[in-house]
């Protein structure tokens, strides 16, 4: 009797433990995509906090529109204004500075990369107070012409110390600093991984070419005068086109800046939090139906002695409550490692999230509790109702394994919607462009799949019940057929993870095709020059001393900016366009590219959008001037704009009006015909030996580049995806595991009548086999079927061809069929051990 | 009446099919130790109705278990044939227990997913190997099945049931079918069928029976009982009818 109970008790810890964990990761994933995005926000509100603590007031010129993040577009303001700004009463402190680009190079002369933030320098070594968290952590701030602060990370990273001569790489070239002091924000070492350079102002302004300006005034008030009140004071001296702002305001700006940075990251997350919700909501839906399935006699004879439905119910749903309960606790914690797990791995990769305390916001603990808990008891409530239904002498009777079967109608009603949804998506597909419907038909084809996923089960079961007698297959098949439902679902949980990643795929092979096409389509350049990394740009001095050069025909300079074209967001190219033919296949167009003051080209697909022509006017709004009225002169093939990344050319001249920076994006070199193009790359890399910052590719080196950029996108969207289908294994584990000890007494029966262990265990894995492939055939099947729907309905982001990464899938299927091997090693060890002896006792 | 030592007497005229030597089972450890067996030697000549029985707690499960390759002993010795349990690994004995024994338990005996056919080849699929068609067609004719081989488990009544699970195990030809309570969970009348059915096994087939019971009328089908009582065998009846083993039983006093 001693030996029931402990053996109870051990099986129950085990159901408890494995439902336990199916839950509690599926809310991690949650909670941890909650904290990880709220500590993000909340650090960034510090920081920014921080850094304009004591800053009470700030002048900078008027922006047409802000939708910049921290690299400010802002035109810079008269120096003067400083004294301005300094004798209006009220005003305590008022100091100038400016921003801009600086790369810093290490020992080696390489640049020193910052992942995706921006390379800075800025003055340092004004008032403290209106530095706030930006504080030196060694050696003093620079004073005169050749004297550099770095932030610490940089410091840490290159191994500099105070003392050292640093090279820094500024628009005009590179030059040598002494470091006299290593600078960080607060406990952060850098500014979300922006690299620093710091020079006192006058320098600073040299470097950066501002002489005589400024990009921001700060100013701290006199004791007793408020922001506000000095704002109007200040705002009233000022000259058009020149804002006032309190300090608080642009805090909060920054900080939003910041966010919106992050804001794509944090719904991907989220995305993938669905996804994982979805697949664990699957995993525990199963495990509850088995649990609760199992307990239909105990349920029997509650009900006999004289248990009502309601108090069964009322039992079962308490019970589960407090597994959920216990569950979101632990999947709470789980979260909270996670995201401190997603920063370190975004630090890895060189993008450093400011961290503070653990922002732990109500919302995280409402879905949270949603997920663990409401999750938990409908997923106990629904079966536990079918069970009290049964009579409960009938309850009790049923000794045998539960066994379902999917009705009829359910499998013609499952046929009818997966076959709505396979051929929605295949109109899609053949459409195009259809964003909306093709998100429709996939969820339709995954509900169709849901639903006819017992005679897909049934089916699977079939085909492996053609197995060699004895071999293990047959009675895998029985089982697999024996509950089909149950199958089915646990199946489905891997489906939908498998699915996402194989669109995933599909997707982002179709996309580097695309890009790969894109990119060299409209390409005649021989060389391209680009700054290394992302973010600002090269210095205009290195295509200058490019086009000396002998054996280079043609170089054509393209400068970029953000702005608003009849009030849509875009990238304008600023460039001379004698040259432009000859590295840019323009292709047959309307009208005439001579790109006069005044005027613009717009590529065909964005002019036939604005429903504008030749002659037309269009609105170009620039973020630091306002809005310009432009002449349409030239419309040009859509074919060109993979290359220069934008579908809008204006003349340099008005580029130059209008922005200040005269930082070159993007250099097309032509080499002189005839020539050889390696002596020529090695002649141009000589030339370019002082701009450590500039890589030279040819045409099929940047094609790689663009594809291997899409295929880090790819690895970092599929091992987030991963999570999911390790929940999805999970479930399988939890299934088999169950299953294994709803059937001791046929185990032992089967051992007893001559089934090896091995014998048993091999049935056991082929059960799990036969899942997981169900799983991976139909999540393959769905996800490439979507993966190139969505391709088709993403031609306007680039995707122009569609491409099934056929290797790849295979890979997938072979995955899962290992995956469905690894899965079983625990419970066939089980199913192994079970003892003989308890198949003969009569209960 | 009484001889214990058949086997020993014996051995040359009759061959054995089973046997025990000073068999010791002991399960739990220091103060909780039970003595399921306490030193029992006894044989099961090929060919004969041999049942056991005893008091609950006697033991008597425990030998067949024992003797059946399904419990290994604490000291002693029990053979099939010739061949020492004792030294076969836990696949050896499983593959013993395929190739050379047959069980038919209480109740549970069929596997649910499977066609009664099915659980009649259950033994030959596990080993890989073809089925006799000529002899699986008498045993099904024998234990009248024939007609519900396309049935499930679920399908079948409890008399049923018992008679696919012996053909299960004449079907595989076993030096030794054991029966552990076959009857336990049958009405009176499906008692007697399935009882003749076994007592036609051994007359017709030779087949040899080992069947644990505790009900006289079972018992009066066979040829010989061997009581036991707290691991002991405390009697050897050849020949029984009801009311020598009842009169037995009462002496046994319990």
């Amino acid at each position: 009797m001693l030996r029931l109970a402990l053996r109870n008790l051990q099986m129950n810890t085990l159901r408890l433990i494995l439902t336990t964990a199916a839950i509690a990761i599926g809310v991690a994933f949650v909670s941890g995509t909650f904290v990880l995005s709220d500590t993000t926000d909340k650090a960034f509100d510090q920081l920014y906090d921080g850094l304009t603590a004591n800053t009470d007031v700030v002048v900078r010129s008027q922006a047409a529109y802000t939708d910049n993040g921290f690299q400010s577009e802002a035109r810079p303001i008269p120096a003067d204004l400083v004294r301005t700004v300094a004798a209006v009463p009220g005003v305590a402190v008022a100091e100038g500075s400016v921003t801009g680009f600086a790369l810093l190079l290490d020992k080696t002369g390489t640049p020193i990369q910052p992942g995706g933030a921006p390379t800075l320098a800025t003055s340092v070594g004004g008032n403290a107070a209106l530095a706030g968290d930006f504080s030196l952590r060694s050696g003093r701030m620079p004073r005169g012409p050749a004297e550099a602060t770095i932030d610490a990370r940089s410091a840490t990273g290159a191994s500099y110390v105070v003392g050292d001569t640093v090279r820094i790489v500024l628009s005009d070239g590179t030059h040598p600093f002494t470091l006299v002091g290593i600078t960080g924000f607060g406990d952060s070492d850098s500014l979300a991984g922006a690299t620093l350079a710091g020079f006192d102002l006058a320098t600073a302004q040299r470097v950066l070419g501002r002489t005589g300006t400024v990009d921001q005034i700060s100013v701290i008030a006199r004791d007793g005068v408020t922001s506000g009140d000095l704002v109007a004071r200040i705002g009233a001296t000022m000259p058009h086109g020149v804002e006032t702002l309190s300090g608080a305001t642009l805090a909060s700006e920054g900080a939003a800046g910041m966010q919106s940075g992050l804001a794509i990251f944090t719904q991907v997350l989220l995305a993938f939090a669905a996804v994982s919700l979805l697949v664990g909501s699957f995993v525990i839906w199963n495990t509850f139906n088995v649990l609760v399935a199992q307990r239909r006699r105990e349920v029997g004879l509650l009900r006999a002695v004289g248990a009502t439905r309601r108090q069964v119910l009322g039992g079962i749903l308490v019970e589960s409550a407090a597994i959920g309960l216990l569950a979101t606790a632990v999947g709470l914690l789980g979260g909270i490692g996670l995201a401190v797990g997603i920063r370190r791995l975004l630090l890895l990769v060189g993008v450093e999230v400011p961290s503070t305390t653990v922002a732990l916001e109500p919302r995280t603990l409402i879905a949270a509790l949603a997920v663990g808990v409401g999750v938990t008891m409908v997923a106990a409530a629904v079966p536990a109702w079918a069970a009290t239904r049964v009579a409960p002498i009938e309850a009790l009777r049923d000794a045998a394994p539960t066994t379902d079967d999917g009705s009829s109608r359910r499998g013609a009603v499952g046929a009818v919607v997966l076959s709505t949804g396979i051929l929605g998506l295949l109109a899609c597909a053949a459409a195009g462009d259809q964003r909306p419907l093709t998100a429709l038909a996939s969820l339709t084809a995954f509900v169709g799949l849901v639903i006819s996923g017992p005679s897909l089960a049934r089916g699977t079961a079939r085909l492996a019940s053609h197995g060699r007698r004895g071999g293990g297959w047959r009675m895998a098949a029985r089982n697999v057929a024996r509950s089909p439902r149950r199958a089915a679902a646990t199946a489905m949980a891997l489906t939908i993870g498998v699915a996402v990643v194989s669109a995933v795929a599909v997707t982002a092979t179709s996309l580097r095709e695309s890009v790969g096409q894109t990119v060299s389509a409209g390409n005649r350049a021989d060389f391209i020059l680009q700054p290394v990394g992302s973010g600002a740009g090269l210095s205009p001095t290195a295509a200058t001393a490019v086009r000396a050069l002998d054996g280079v025909a043609d170089v054509v300079e393209l400068k970029y900016s953000g702005a608003q074209v009849d009030g849509v967001r875009s990238t304008i190219v600023g460039v001379d366009p004698t040259d432009l033919g000859t590295v840019l296949d323009l292709g047959t167009g309307t009208g005439t590219l001579d790109l006069a003051p005044g005027s613009i080209a717009i590529a065909r697909t964005e002019a036939t959008t604005l429903g504008v022509r030749v002659g037309d006017t269009v609105e170009v709004t620039y973020p630091e001037s306002g809005p310009r009225a432009l002449t349409v002169t030239a419309v040009f093939a859509d074919t060109a704009t993979g290359l220069i990344s934008s579908s809008y050319l204006v003349s340099p001249t008005d580029f130059a009006a209008n922005v200040t920076s005269t930082l070159d994006r993007v250099v097309l070199v032509a080499a002189a015909p005839g020539i050889d193009l390696t002596t020529t790359r090695a002649t141009i890399t000589r030339a370019l030996a002082a701009y450590p910052n500039i890589t030279i590719s040819d045409p099929a080196q940047l094609t790689s580049a663009a594809q291997k950029s899409t295929d880090q996108l790819l690895g970092l969207v599929t091992a987030l995806l991963l999570l999911a289908v390790v929940v999805a294994i999970l479930g399988i584990v939890n299934t088999l595991v169950l299953s294994v000890l709803e059937r001791t007494r046929e185990l032992g029966l089967m051992r007893a009548v001559g089934a090896t262990r091995r014998q048993v265990r091999t049935i056991v894995r082929r059960e799990s086999v036969l899942m997981a492939l169900l799983g991976a055939v139909t999540g393959i099947a769905l996800g490439t079927l979507s993966g190139v729907a969505l391709s088709r309905a993403l031609t306007g982001e680039g995707i122009t061809t569609v491409a099934v990464p056929t290797t790849q899938l295979l890979l997938y299927l072979v995955v899962a069929a290992v995956v469905g091997v690894l899965a079983a090693i625990g419970p066939a060890r089980r199913a192994s051990r079970v003892d003989l002896l308890t198949a003969m006792a009569p209960d | 009446m009484t001889d214990t030592t058949l086997d020993v007497v014996l051995p040359q005229t009759i061959s054995v099919a089973a046997r025990v030597v000073d068999a010791h089972r002991t399960y739990g450890v220091g103060g909780t130790e039970v003595h399921a067996l306490d030193g029992v030697t006894v044989g099961f000549p090929a060919g004969m109705f041999t049942s056991i029985m005893g008091p609950s707690g006697s033991g008597k499960s425990t030998l067949m278990h024992c003797m059946a390759g399904l419990d290994t002993l604490t000291s002693g010795q029990a053979f099939v044939g010739d061949t020492d349990l004792a030294t076969l690994s836990d696949r050896d004995r499983t593959i013993l227990r395929r190739d050379r024994l047959g069980f038919v338990f209480q109740a549970f005996n069929l596997l649910a997913p499977l066609t009664a056919q099915e659980n009649i080849t259950l033994p030959a699929d596990l080993a890989g190997r073809p089925v006799d068609r000529e002899w699986f067609d008498t045993v099904v004719r024998t234990l009248d099945v024939a007609d519900r081989l396309s049935h499930r488990p679920s399908q079948l009544s409890g008399g049923q049931q018992q008679r696919v699970a012996i053909a299960r195990a004449l079907v595989e030809r076993p030096e030794v079918l054991f029966a552990d309570e076959p009857t336990g969970a049958l009405d009176s009348r499906a008692s007697a069928e399935l009882l003749t059915f076994l007592r036609n096994a051994v007359d017709d087939l030779n087949q040899t029976i080992v069947m644990v019971t505790h009900d006289p009328v079972a018992a009066a089908y066979t040829d010989r009982v061997v009581f036991l009582v707290d691991g002991l065998v405390v009697d050897d009846m050849t020949g029984p009818t009801h009311d020598t083993v009842l009169d037995t039983m009462k002496h046994l006093g319990r």
